[in-house]
């Protein structure tokens, strides 16, 4: 009788279950992406009524004149006259423009294409001054006059000399692919069902977006690497001379594929400053003659293979 | 029914008659002294005690957690700008910015664990992201030391969580426990109840030795007399107290705003460094941070106009006189950096008057908590020995009246 009392109570005891054991659950939040990150869905609005011109050919330059002696009332005058030039430069594209973080100064092919143009006005290529400024930057700076040139890979179109002068053609660059190591893609073809980054405002962004999945763009192509090292991007996809300064940051990606876009590098001037134009063309006429350009190249761009001829200027005169 | 109404009948025929007779209605009116003595004791206790408990919290709890939080947003937003400035020296990090760094992660680390005990669903964001921040300070870091770029990218995506998610999240607790102070504040007021409750008691006390005299003709009674002294000098008591409290819990409230006020302007100091060393850091495309600084510099001189209102103090006259300073070298860095003199601009970046601006308003906020915790302790010193003072003489105002008129009853014998 009483073994029977005491397995009811133990029977009681199992059905008056208590709580359930509680579970430890983390707060779930998003991992951090760049700033301003954002999917872009479709071209930015030019391809349909895109201008159609022969985008590469400059004006041709006359005789460089001597350095700290420009022509009276010419723009390069004024530029003499402040004592210094204002050009606007990348410090995020390594090789290219980028900032050294042993020194703090801003160096790169582009920054040297700069400081030559600095050295024909001044005799002192030390006499400039680099105003940082993004892809999206590039045109509303110049328009502003807050720049005398832009030098940051800045691919000559129709579309923007519609707004802006173009110098002749420094460096011809291509369109390419950078991926994981181990990604399994192989050229543009591989991003159909891919997520790519760029950065806003470049010509890459509307060579990319109808061809892969998703496109995402950030405000500079450093981001495209934090966010490829992340996991949040499958590719990123620019001109090689960026990817080639992408891919020497992190020995785990690579540059796949052909070139797919012909990308022609010009020195950006305000519009209607014809003066300055043919006056950049001289330096880089004579950057090309001397080897300075080769030179140039040779210091920065070797990752990319040795160098080439420069490019060939040509002129609409 | 009818069965049960018979006996409440007569209950209630028992009770109208002890009312009509004489000695009934002493009975009755000593029980009703006894227990409305004993009513008032038990509730003026229960509100002195209910602000002892206030002030006790004021002083152990809420202010020590406004504080935590307070700190937990400070620590933050200097390890950014410090992060920042870092990496704007060039080379190998200075080994002092380093070491402020690592300590404002600490002393955030400490704060939030402090606050976490209080208000866990508030700081679940900051101590899930702390630890994916400084993560991400260290990548730029490691990325930095190899001369890439991507750090500055790294630095830049850690800038933006901090100032997207940890300083929000930093703030509202801070807003948080400062509403509890408030509270706790209010908590501590006036006993309005209690306190008009014993002046009823005690004016009952009169009337009913009015009636007495005029039923028994006896001048005095001494009972009653006990009685009442003891409700009167309980009531002087609770009274004088409160009033005393009330007081030094308003001249607290004076003090955490002035503490709020400075603890305002100590963050907006540290926002316009942030916001000054990034307008270096972006090197010409920095012209939104500027905005910011301009902006975030208004803020600032406002608060310390009104904390220089509320009391002027030599610290905080001294905080005012480094902001102006601060202020004008800022304009030479600006100055200099839009005339391509950028070395200068990062070489005037390490003026003393920033530094000097925030320790000021650091003895300015310890000052202001010390007059805070200075009235808080005065208040709870008022206090002290009143409830127990209360309970005894509500016992003594009870006793008195059932002797009273236990004398007058035995008359009746």
């Amino acid at each position: 009788m009483r073994r029977l009392a005491l397995a009811a109570v133990l029977l009681l005891g199992a059905c008056s279950a208590g709580p359930a054991p509680s579970e430890v659950v983390p707060r779930s939040a998003a991992a951090p992406q760049p700033a301003n990150a954002s999917t872009v869905s479709a071209a930015p609005s030019s391809a349909a009524g895109a201008p159609s011109c022969d985008a590469t050919a400059s004006l041709r330059p006359g005789p460089l004149p001597q350095a700290g002696q420009m022509p009276a009332g010419s723009t390069m005058a004024k530029i003499a006259q402040r004592g210094r030039l204002i050009a606007g430069v990348d410090q995020n594209s390594f090789l290219m423009g980028f900032r050294n973080s042993f020194t703090g100064e801003i160096e790169g092919f582009d920054v040297d294409v700069a400081r030559q143009i600095a050295k024909a006005v001044f005799g002192d290529e030390k006499k400039v001054q680099f105003k940082v400024v993004t892809s999206a930057e590039r045109i509303p700076m110049l328009q502003s006059g807050a720049v005398d040139v832009v030098v940051r890979t800045m691919t000559i179109t129709c579309d923007r000399l519609e707004d802006v002068d173009f110098s002749q053609v420094y460096y011809q660059a291509g369109q390419r692919v950078l991926v994981r190591r181990n990604s399994g893609i192989t050229g543009v073809e591989g991003l159909a069902d891919r997520r790519v980054c760029v950065a806003s405002g470049s010509t890459s962004l509307g060579n990319v977006v109808n061809r892969a999945k998703t496109t995402v763009s950030v405000p500079n192509w450093t981001d495209c690497l934090v966010m490829l090292q992340q996991g949040q991007t499958d590719a990123i996809s620019t001109d090689d001379t960026i990817l080639a300064g992408l891919a020497a940051q992190d020995p785990y990606t690579e540059v796949v594929g052909a070139r797919f876009t012909d990308e022609s590098y010009g020195v950006g001037v305000p519009k209607g400053q014809e003066d300055l134009v043919r006056f950049v063309n001289g330096v880089l006429e004579r950057m090309r003659t001397d080897g300075t350009w080769s030179g140039i190249y040779g210091r920065w761009l070797t990752p990319l293979g040795p160098a080439p001829a420069p490019p060939v200027a040509r002129y609409r005169d | 029914m009818v069965i049960d109404s018979q006996p409440r009948q007569a209950l209630v025929r028992r009770f109208t008659g002890l009312a009509r007779s004489t000695p009934g209605r002493l009975s009755l009116i000593v029980v009703v002294l006894v227990v409305a003595s004993l009513a008032s004791g038990w509730l003026t206790t229960w509100s002195v005690n209910r602000q002892e408990r206030a002030l006790e919290d004021l002083a152990t709890r809420s202010e020590p957690l406004a504080h935590a939080a307070q700190e937990v947003y400070r620590a933050l937003q200097d390890a950014d700008a410090t992060a920042a400035s870092a990496f704007l020296s060039g080379g190998l990090e200075p080994s002092q910015l380093r070491e402020r760094y690592e300590a404002d992660i600490a002393q955030a680390q400490a704060a939030l664990s402090v606050a976490t005990a209080s208000s866990p669903d508030l700081t679940a964001t900051l101590a899930a992201q702390l630890p994916v921040y400084t993560g991400l300070i260290e990548t730029a870091r490691s990325n930095n030391r190899q001369g890439f770029p991507v750090g500055a990218a790294y630095l830049r995506e850690a800038s933006g969580l901090m100032r997207t998610q940890l300083l929000p999240a930093a703030q509202e607790l801070y807003r948080a426990e400062t509403d509890r102070v408030a509270r706790a504040q209010d908590e501590a007021n006036f006993p309005v109840v209690p306190v008009l409750v014993a002046l009823a008691f005690v004016v009952g006390l009169v009337l009913i030795q009015r009636y007495l005299t005029r039923k028994t003709n006896r001048l005095l009674n001494v009972g009653l007399l006990v009685a009442t002294g003891a409700a009167a000098l309980s009531l002087l008591w609770v009274t004088t107290v409160s009033v005393l409290v009330m007081n030094d819990v308003a001249d607290s409230r004076d003090a955490s705003e002035k503490v709020d006020v400075l603890a305002q302007a100590r963050i907006a100091t540290l926002t316009a460094r942030g916001e000054e060393t990034l307008t270096l850091v972006a090197r010409g495309a920095g012209q939104s941070y500027e905005k910011n600084f301009v902006e975030v510099s208004g803020r600032l001189e406002g608060l310390l106009e009104r904390a220089k209102a509320l009391e002027s103090t030599e610290a905080v006259d001294q905080a005012l006189r480094e902001f102006r300073q601060w202020q004008q070298v800022h304009q030479r860095i600006r100055e200099a950096d839009d005339a391509g003199q950028y070395n200068d601009a990062v070489a005037l970046i390490g003026n003393p008057h920033f530094d000097s601006l925030d320790q000021s308003l650091v003895r300015s906020i310890g000052e202001a908590r010390q007059d805070f915790s200075d009235e808080v302790a005065v208040a709870r010193s008022s206090l002290a020995g009143t409830a127990v003072g209360v309970l005894v003489l509500a016992l003594i105002s009870a006793a008195g009246s059932t002797m009273g008129l236990w004398q007058r009853l035995k008359e009746y014998r």
